[in-house]
């Protein structure tokens, strides 16, 4: 074995890890550098070179509103064809092997070659199929991703100046309302395929996300209902922790139960609870954070019922369906799909951050803050500001976008390491557990989340 | 209602154990072999390409075509061509052809090979682009030398008995004489004996000793 000489497999663990830094620094780089240009260096070289100008004023603008559309349309392919390459090493360790190794070097570029082997190959129109709606379907498909992740932009970057305008005093509800958008993308592609297995996987699709949906979005209510907002920017920053105990750096996210147990800790330490109280607000405050656990672990699960993760990929599974809706689908509209389905688990692992941990929030006050990346951005802007550009950054984003994607990657690793272990549900257990187990127990959350929110 | 709580803690329990065995395979050195960079390390009785050996210590070549593996094959994917020598009176090889596209890989022709002549490499890599090229002639099918010493030595086989010098059996009764105190392989008289139905001429044109159906 050549890797005997390392023990612990570190070579392989290794070559993960720095697989992850460069194309997160890649991913990362490049929607930084679009949203820069656009977003600050296009509007002040229009500016400066026409001061004075209503005119170059509103292009200017109207320039700087473009920054989030071009942020998720630079930002969701690379980050595709990322997540495709560390699921594919991610599973690859978890089930003792190399994983694709051979494409550029350590195969960096597995997905890459990929990506554009597909984009030219033939578009094939099944035989009998609805070629209009055949075509419309990766669209509806992909679409609605793109439009979903553009309010949780504003939450994972600190409300920067520039996305301030896609946040929505009723954010999560938009998200919510586009994330139910694909199925009807799934259903039209397995009917247009004229294909009977691609026809049940969009069919059983479409059942699996109705079902999966009410527990999905009764725990998010559930939450907003615990914090008191719609709005992805105040639920994010409502968590953010300080180094004071009465809402300590982790502690203070939702998924603590919203602040009760620093709260709880802080008037104990205070010494402003007294006999029985000690013990009853204690049991309030967990019992609060046990629902509030319990509620993440629902959205999860609805979650990857809702884009097809494994133990819940009943519309495309290999062994009974051939692959589901997306059979009869070649070339660039299959890598459509591809994209969509991965961009769909990067958001939603982004609502998890920003509902439940704590959205862009250093987990412990003071390490990798803003102060921190401030310090790594002033040379940079520096330099910038010599040559007569706009600052390139600021902590507060940085630190935002960084401990945003941070925690989003350690969902979608947990997602890899999910699909490598649970085996795919029967769809009669599917359905069972989302109708008689997910929803009464979300609707008993609910309930109780009421109570003991007044109680703790 | 207490039933399906414990039940469902279980349930999760089991999920966590699961997930923590999973994970714990993470620090597992990966068991692949990177393969046409590293070639498996593959035991002497592999069952891969049939070749034939040459004595690895005089480079003759060991087939005296007694036919039995053609006889054996199950596939009927050996076809031996020979001809009946006229200075030795022995068969002598002209042709010698594997079908691999045939052949199923059994080894009997292995097993019955009195002079260890045919014998299975550890070579598994033949995928070709038509079906001619898989039918493998004499030449392609004869190892080197040092081919032949490398598969002796992994295989364990005894080394063959060099044949006895040919122009000492030029004459008829000197090479009927030398047979029995030949130290050729046991298997050759009774072979010759068997396989050839003593009614050839020696030295007729190559072509009418042939015998393909036995």
């Amino acid at each position: 074995m050549t890797s005997s000489a390392v023990p612990y497999n570190l070579n392989e663990i290794g070559k993960f890890f720095l697989l992850s830094g460069v194309w997160l620094g890649i991913i990362f780089g490049a929607v930084w550098a679009a949203c820069w240009a656009v977003g600050m260096l296009v509007p002040q070289l229009i500016l400066n070179a026409y001061p004075n100008d209503p005119c170059a004023l509103n292009v200017a603008n109207a320039i700087r509103l473009l920054t989030p559309l071009v942020g998720v349309m630079v930002f969701i392919p690379i980050n595709a064809m990322y997540m495709v390459l560390a699921e594919r090493r991610g599973l690859a360790l978890f089930t003792v092997r190399k994983g694709p190794n051979r494409v550029g070097p350590d195969g960096f570029l597995q997905t890459a070659a990929d990506a554009v082997k597909l984009l030219f190959k033939e578009n094939i129109n099944p035989h009998g199929g609805d070629v209009l709606m055949f075509t419309l379907a990766p669209i509806i498909f992909f679409a609605p991703s793109v439009f979903g992740a553009i309010p949780l932009l504003a939450a994972v970057t600190s409300n920067h100046d520039l996305f301030k305008i896609v946040n929505l005093p009723t954010g999560i509800f938009y998200v919510l309302a586009m994330s139910s958008i694909p199925v009807v993308g799934i259903v039209m592609g397995g009917w247009a395929s004229n294909n009977k297995y691609s026809l049940v996987g969009g069919l059983r699709s479409a059942a699996q996300a109705i079902s999966y949906e009410i527990p999905l979005v009764l725990a998010i209510i559930t939450t907003c209902f615990l914090v008191g907002s719609l709005d992805v920017v105040n639920i994010a920053q409502m968590q953010k922790g300080t180094d004071n105990l009465a809402s300590f750096g982790f502690l203070n996210w939702n998924f603590f139960g919203a602040g009760a147990i620093p709260h709880y800790l802080d008037l104990l330490m205070q010494g402003k609870l007294e006999g029985a109280q000690v013990v009853t607000s204690a049991f309030w405050s967990l019992a609060l954070a046990f629902c509030c656990i319990l509620l993440c672990g629902i959205y999860l699960t609805g979650a990857c019922a809702e884009i097809n993760r494994i133990p819940f990929d009943l519309p495309e599974a290999e062994s009974e369906l051939v692959s589901g809706y997306n059979t009869e689908y070649s070339g660039i509209r299959f890598a459509i799909f591809f994209l969509a389905e991965f961009t769909n688990l990067f958001i939603v692992s982004t609502v998890a951050v920003v509902m439940w941990f704590g959205g862009g929030a250093t987990p412990f006050p003071g390490f990798l803050d803003a102060n921190t990346f401030a310090s790594i951005a002033t040379p940079f802007n520096q330099a910038l500001a010599q040559a007569g550009l706009p600052p390139l950054m600021d902590g507060q984003t940085m630190s935002g976008a960084f401990w945003a994607i941070f925690k989003t990657y350690a969902l979608v690793y947990f997602a890899i390491l999910v699909r490598g272990t649970l085996p795919r549900f029967r769809i009669d257990q599917l359905l069972d557990f989302g109708w008689k187990k997910l929803i009464p127990l979300s609707l008993i959350l609910l309930l109780a989340v009421t109570y003991i929110r007044e109680l703790v | 209602m207490f039933a399906l709580v414990g039940r469902s803690i279980e349930s999760l329990y089991q999920v966590a154990r699961g997930l923590k065995t999973v994970f714990k395979h993470t620090v597992r050195p990966p068991i692949t072999k990177n393969f046409p960079d590293d070639m498996p390390d593959l035991p002497g009785h592999f069952r891969g390409r049939l070749a034939l050996a040459v004595n690895p210590q005089t480079s003759e070549h060991l087939c005296i075509s007694c036919l039995q593996c053609e006889r054996v094959c199950p596939d009927k994917c050996i076809q031996i061509t020979s001809h009946k020598s006229p200075e030795t009176n022995k068969p002598e090889l002209i042709e010698f052809k594997i079908d691999h596209g045939l052949c199923m890989f059994c080894g009997l022709c292995t097993e019955v090979c009195p002079t260890s002549c045919i014998i299975n490499t550890n070579d598994f890599e033949m995928a070709d682009y038509t079906r001619e090229s898989l039918v493998y002639d004499l030449k392609r099918l004869t190892l080197s030398q040092d081919e032949s010493a490398h598969y002796f030595a992994k295989k364990e086989l005894p080394m063959p008995k060099p044949k006895p010098p040919k122009p000492a059996a030029k004459p008829a009764a000197p090479a009927a004489a030398a047979k029995p105190a030949e130290d050729k392989p046991e298997a050759k008289p009774e072979v010759k004996a068997e396989a050839k139905p003593q009614d050839l001429p020696a030295a007729p044109a190559p072509e009418s000793p042939k015998k393909e159906e036995q």
